[in-house]
């Protein structure tokens, strides 16, 4: 017998705490309407009129959160550099009004480009993936996979921080590095994109075959290394590598990787295949990266074998004589809001056109909500173009200034009249730690990391933790970042980290087994996102111009290896942890089997 | 041992079907008010978006249920404190119900048993 329990009347008066009212349902229903030989005709739908009250209620929160998310990247990094610079190098932010709308330009321009990439550019490629390899021959959907690559390389909001970076390169020092940035630029994307597509189709037959990724990522490093290698022996060329290696961090965003996955996962789903591996969507990011390098690579060898270094600083004076004679009368396009718009639209744009003519023509579907896809697609242009603008006047800007002033920590700068602020060694300590902390922070804030980790931890059954995979990762770039400034203040040449950086990650790769290999290697390309990667490009850059040396690159291509190596090892002690409980727990069963 | 049960009447369940985030926000206000044991899963939702017209893209069509068991005496006070939390009161944020349970059975702890029914 359950005793009821009771509830005073004036209790329940008071909890009640708003007015309700009771309506029939019946009566909020419209009356079905039927044609004259009784059959049930279909319902106008009539829209909804709101008040201004209602339509603020479902924005705020459709706003907020979407804002929130991208103001947790960029606010961080921007309070940490301004303090740095305000506290330790005693220098107030210069321009900080348009350093500051700059930065705000990035978090709109990121919530829009994000929340357009995920309703306006995501339906096509989950639609293509799903039926194109059901209506095509394996070749034919190969073919598109590599065409995808190349545009969504364009689409990349950091390519966009290349083109700016190479507006600082110096074409007397480095005229090749100055040629690939700036009048080739569009060359160089190029390569970056034919990369990305053959990396788009290797990943997806690997799908298809279940080929291991060991043997890939050999294959395909050791030629970079070695052609890295040749270039390094070459005096002109060798100022390319950092460039190369840096561009493989870069293809990597938040364009490619859902794009290309949801084809090559679509196409292992419809062979039957993948769909039970868990690792089905692991390893392309690595390919994304690697195969980019390579083809830079190939293009400065080009380029070097065609073009004499001396026509290019000629034509690099001249560029810069006829920009001085027209500043005074710039054409529009050349003015500040309409060139980042022609980027962004330049980015998008054919993107979009490619995926609609493989879906009109190839596929003849019809998309479904093609009102949301249109606002999506606008609003990825809208946001391209206002996140360009805060590319150039925010974190380009910032990243600049930070890097040209943190040099005046250990050597006099014209920037700080007080400079050196203090002496050689504590200088560069500082210099190092504000790389590694700058590096640290900026990855844990990177919201691709946290997914990545959740996936790790539900793959590995828990023995490698999220909280663990972020910290490896995170302390991988922090330290890449580290050594990539301290190559600049010291001024070795960025192989030396690399070789012995790969060489290790080779090593480590044979004695890993295959989730932590896809992980490890995936986990590099994966965080460094589009806040991060113009920031510290832009960082390397300003602090190269400050030490008066040619090469500002190469510290993203440091912060992709480290990484590697600090999730491989982590990975190889977890597996080591696992084997022996697991041979604790096998030594008490025989125990217990004794006993009995 | 021999194993028995405990029926529990007078039970009702309150279902709300909100956007995509809001279930978290609702299991918290529950738990705040004491009610334990709520579950959330995911669907689709289908209709409102097209009502809407264009603010329609602001609304997400990704839903989470919550569903939760309370005593059919706290039945106005629990869903009046979901409905809040829930902001229900927001066009397109979704709707809840509260359905009567004929019986139910859970684990109830020997302690708060052996004094509702005699040995």
């Amino acid at each position: 017998m359950a005793r009821r329990k009771t509830i005073r009347f004036g209790d329940y008066i008071q909890a009640m705490s708003i007015d309700s009212q009771k309506v029939p349902y019946q009566e909020l229903m419209p009356e079905p309407l039927f044609d004259r030989h009784g059959n049930e005709h279909p319902q106008p739908v009539p829209k909804m009129k709101l008040g201004g009250g209602d339509i603020f209620k479902i924005l705020q929160p459709y706003l907020s959160t979407r804002f929130i998310d991208q103001a947790r990247a960029v606010v961080p990094l921007a309070i940490y550099l301004g303090l740095f610079q305000y506290l330790v190098l005693q220098t107030p932010v210069m321009d900080a009004s348009i350093i500051a709308g700059g930065l705000f330009a990035v978090m709109i321009g990121l919530m829009m480009f994000m929340e357009g990439l995920k309703l306006g550019l995501m339906p096509f490629g989950e639609i293509i993936g799903n039926t194109l390899p059901r209506k095509l021959p394996l070749a034919g959907v190969l073919f598109i996979a590599f065409l995808l690559g190349i545009g969504v390389t364009f689409a990349e909001p950091a390519i966009g921080a290349l083109q700016v970076a190479g507006s600082i390169v110096n074409p007397d020092q480095a005229p090749y590095l100055f040629t690939l940035l700036n009048d080739r630029s569009g060359a160089t994307v190029l390569l970056v994109g034919l990369g990305v597509g053959l990396a788009a189709v290797l990943g997806t037959v690997r799908f298809l075959r279940g080929w291991s990724l060991k043997p890939m990522i050999f294959m395909s490093v050791t030629p970079t290394l070695i052609l890295s290698i040749i270039a390094f022996m070459d005096p002109e060329l060798t100022k390319i590598v950092g460039l190369a290696w840096d561009c493989g961090a870069v293809t990597t965003g938040p364009v490619t990787v859902p794009l290309v996955l949801a084809l090559g996962i679509g196409v292992a789903a419809a062979a039957g295949k993948g769909a039970d591996s868990s690792l089905s969507g692991f390893g392309i990011v690595t390919l994304a990266s690697v195969f980019p390098i390579l083809g830079v690579l190939i293009l400065s060898f080009y380029t070097a074998y065609t073009v004499p270094a001396e026509v290019i600083i000629e034509k690099a004076a001249e560029i810069k004589l006829a920009a001085q004679t027209a500043t005074s009368q710039p054409q529009w396009y050349e003015v500040t809001p309409w060139t980042e718009v022609i980027l962004g639209v330049r980015a998008i744009v054919p993107l979009v056109i490619f995926l609609a003519v493989v879906l009109l023509v190839i596929l003849r579907e019809k998309l479904k909500n093609a009102f949301i896809t249109y606002y999506g697609i606008i609003l990825a242009v809208v946001g391209m173009c206002i996140f360009n603008i805060g590319l150039t006047y925010g974190l380009a800007k910032l990243g600049d200034q930070s890097g040209g002033l943190i040099a005046g920590a250990f050597t006099s700068i014209d920037a700080i009249t007080a400079s050196p602020l203090y002496s050689m060694s504590v200088g560069v300590g500082i210099a190092g730690l504000f790389a590694w902390v700058l590096g640290l922070s900026a990855t844990l804030a990177e919201p691709a990391l946290n997914a990545l980790g959740m996936t790790v931890q539900n793959l590995t059954n828990g023995a490698f933790k999220k909280s663990m995979l972020m910290i490896a990762v995170a302390f991988g770039v922090g330290t890449g970042i580290m050594l990539g400034v301290l190559k600049l203040i010291y001024g070795f040449h960025i192989m030396y980290i690399l070789i012995p950086g790969y060489t290790l990650g080779l090593i480590l790769t044979l004695l890993s087994t295959e989730e932590f290999v896809n992980v490890g290697w995936d986990s590099a390309g994966v965080t460094t996102g589009p806040v991060t990667v113009p920031l510290v490009l832009a960082m390397g850059l300003g602090f190269g111009n400050a030490l008066g040396s040619t090469d500002g690159f190469g510290i993203l291509a440091a912060a992709s290896i480290c990484p590697i190596v600090a999730v491989l090892t982590l990975g190889i002690y977890v597996q080591f942890k696992v084997k022996r409980e697991e041979r604790r727990v096998a030594r008490e069963l025989a125990l217990e089997g004794e006993k009995k | 041992m021999k194993r028995s049960f405990t029926t529990l009447t007078e039970a009702t369940l309150i279902t709300a079907v909100v956007q995509h985030g809001y279930g978290e926000i609702i299991t918290d206000a529950l738990l705040e008010v004491g009610i334990q044991g709520s579950t959330v899963h995911g669907a689709m939702g289908v209709g409102i978006r097209e009502r809407l017209g264009a603010l329609g893209v602001a609304v997400d069509a990704e839903r989470d249920v919550v569903n939760v068991m309370v005593s059919s005496d706290e039945v106005d006070r629990v869903f009046e404190r979901m409905f809040l939390a829930g902001k229900l009161d927001t066009p397109g944020m979704g709707f809840m119900y509260a359905t009567p349970l004929m019986q139910a059975a859970t684990y109830v702890p020997p302690s708060i048993l052996s004094k509702y029914v005699g040995s």
